[in-house]
């Protein structure tokens, strides 16, 4: 499903961020990227999201190469993904509730169906009841379960993660996982990143691991 | 269809309720928008209603031609008949221009002491209505080269440097427009500049998802098309406060010199044009201002 042949990444005026890198990730997969800060975690997802364009080599999703995608496909691409960022990007100037409806409006889904989508989606996650609340209102648990909840309710194929569990708890960070879990066993396709491997030790799935931009065993 | 739809009435209301949150901002710029749009829209019904009273006057253009003692007055007289610009022609003997003098002085008594009358014969010509200024002036350069006349008075110079006045206002209004329109599409420009500033998480977030570019354009050229409509409005009554507020001042000036005459109020034909002149070109504005920020993104 999501297929990188010898891809390189070097950032404009840096070094490499990904040297060479090959991969395949079946389709309903669920795998963990681990590696140091700086190691190139980001910079991977963001390739497979075609955010940022290969150096050299090719990011197949789907068989279709992102990288080649017209400015008016990309964003119809998209939409297959779920996408849960580092830094968060939640909307401060709007409650809860707007901040997971984004998909949604963007996609043009109908106004009852947006309700439902929306509260189910803040159900699944834990945040019922919250829906009004300005996010700034939020422990930072509760705003990467927002995080979740935006990236997962237009229902994508493909789930990317990138360090969901990062200042929680290791009792927290289990609970994210296994809500992970659950979009795992729904068929959803994840790559879930953190530099704390010993998290993802206990779930017994592959485990990517990234240095200085290369896998390492 | 629906979807369509869809998406328009959300980024409609989305933008109402955007500008219905900053009204200030929002009153400010629809009054930057009216003043801009009614200084031309005022000036244009000044030289409407100023060209069309020009145009009604009676302005019946006489020449008088004064002839030299020796004139073949027979020969100038068959001449001036055949011209098709003149409606009538009139001849004053010398002796009557005496005589109107004396009754218009009140003394009947002027020419004691002189051995003869000192003024010339004449012909006062009265040009057709429609004859224009231009012609009127190579008329009097015609008449000058018969070697019987010795000057032409034309009568009617004021009703050619009115014509230049209002043709010289045009030209004017044709630059101020020009660069009023630019002003606007610079204003409302950085206007929505400023809008997708405040906006520009939420735009990042939306193009990372998976939101088309006319997504994000969307509600920035609904808010700049209804700016621009309302600033229209605002302009023209701008324009008519500001007319209605002149008039009765020119009404007097225009009753000293005989002439009902009062400036126009904008009519719905004005406001239409107004409104959509406003409205393109703050979209266009718009256009630039969203195209510029939309680049940096792949
Ligand atoms: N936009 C960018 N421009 C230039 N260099 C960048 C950019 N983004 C990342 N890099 C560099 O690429 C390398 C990999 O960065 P990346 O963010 O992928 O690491 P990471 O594994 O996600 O680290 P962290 O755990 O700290 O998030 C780093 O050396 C970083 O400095
Ligand atoms: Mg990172």
């Amino acid at each position: 499903m999501i297929q990188f042949q010898q891809v390189t990444k070097r950032y404009p005026g840096g070094l490499d961020a990904l040297k060479g890198l090959s991969m395949d990730i079946q389709p309903g997969e669920l795998v963990f990227l681990a590696g140091h800060s700086g190691a190139g975690k980001s910079t991977l997802l963001k390739l497979i999201a075609g955010i940022e364009k290969p150096t050299s080599g090719t990011v197949l999703v789907n068989g279709q190469n992102l990288a080649r995608a017209s400015r008016g496909s990309l964003p119809y691409v998209r939409r297959h993904f779920g996408l849960i960022f580092q830094d968060h990007k939640i909307l401060f100037d709007r409650p809860v509730y707007d901040n997971v409806k984004l998909p949604l409006d963007i996609i043009g889904f109908d106004g009852r169906e947006v309700k439902r989508r929306v509260l189910a989606a803040l159900d699944k996650v834990g945040l019922s009841g919250k829906e009004k609340l300005n996010p700034i209102a939020l422990s930072g648990g509760e705003q990467q379960r927002l995080c979740i909840a935006r990236a997962v309710v237009h229902r994508p194929s493909i789930l990317l993660a990138d360090e969901p569990t990062a200042n929680l708890d290791r009792d927290y960070a289990h609970d994210i996982l296994e809500l992970f879990k659950s979009f795992h066993q729904v068929g959803v396709t994840l790559v879930i990143s953190a530099h704390d491997e010993t998290l993802m030790a206990d779930y017994g799935r592959r485990i990517l691991r990234l240095k200085n931009g290369q896998f390492t065993a | 269809m629906k979807h369509w739809f869809r998406l328009h009435g959300l980024a409609l209301s989305r933008t109402l309720g955007a500008l219905l949150r900053h009204p200030v901002a929002t009153l400010l710029h629809l009054a930057v928008i009216g003043l801009v749009a009614s200084l031309p829209l005022g000036l244009y019904l000044l030289l409407t209603s100023v060209g069309g009273v020009a145009a009604k006057m009676p302005v019946e253009p006489q020449l008088t031609v004064f002839l030299k003692p020796e004139a073949d007055v027979g020969a100038l007289r068959a001449q001036l008949a055949k011209d098709a610009r003149l409606a009538q022609t009139r001849f004053v003997p010398k002796d009557d221009a005496l005589k109107a003098m004396e009754s218009a002085i009140g003394s009947g008594d002027l020419l004691a002491g002189l051995a003869e009358n000192p003024l010339p014969d004449a012909f006062v010509l009265t040009a057709r209505r429609d004859v224009p200024a231009a012609e009127l002036t190579r008329l009097e350069q015609n008449l000058l080269t018969d070697p019987g006349v010795d000057t032409v008075q034309l009568d009617s110079a004021w009703a050619a440097r009115l014509e230049k006045a209002i043709a010289l206002g045009r030209h004017a209004l044709q630059v101020v427009v020009l660069l009023l329109a630019v002003a606007l599409v610079l204003v409302t420009g950085n206007a929505i500049r400023m809008q997708i500033l405040t906006r520009r998480e939420e735009i990042e977030v939306a193009k990372l998802i998976g939101a088309t570019d006319s997504f994000i354009r969307r509600p920035f050229h609904y808010s700049a098309a209804i700016q621009g409509v309302l600033g229209g409005l605002a302009g023209c009554g701008i324009a008519a406060g500001a007319i209605a507020w002149l008039n009765p001042a020119v009404g007097e000036l225009a009753a000293a010199y005989g002439q009902p005459f009062l400036l126009a109020l904008p009519g719905p034909v004005e406001l239409a044009v107004v409104c959509a002149t406003t409205m393109l070109l703050c979209l266009l504005g718009a256009w630039f201002a969203v195209w510029r920020h939309l680049r940096r993104y792949r």
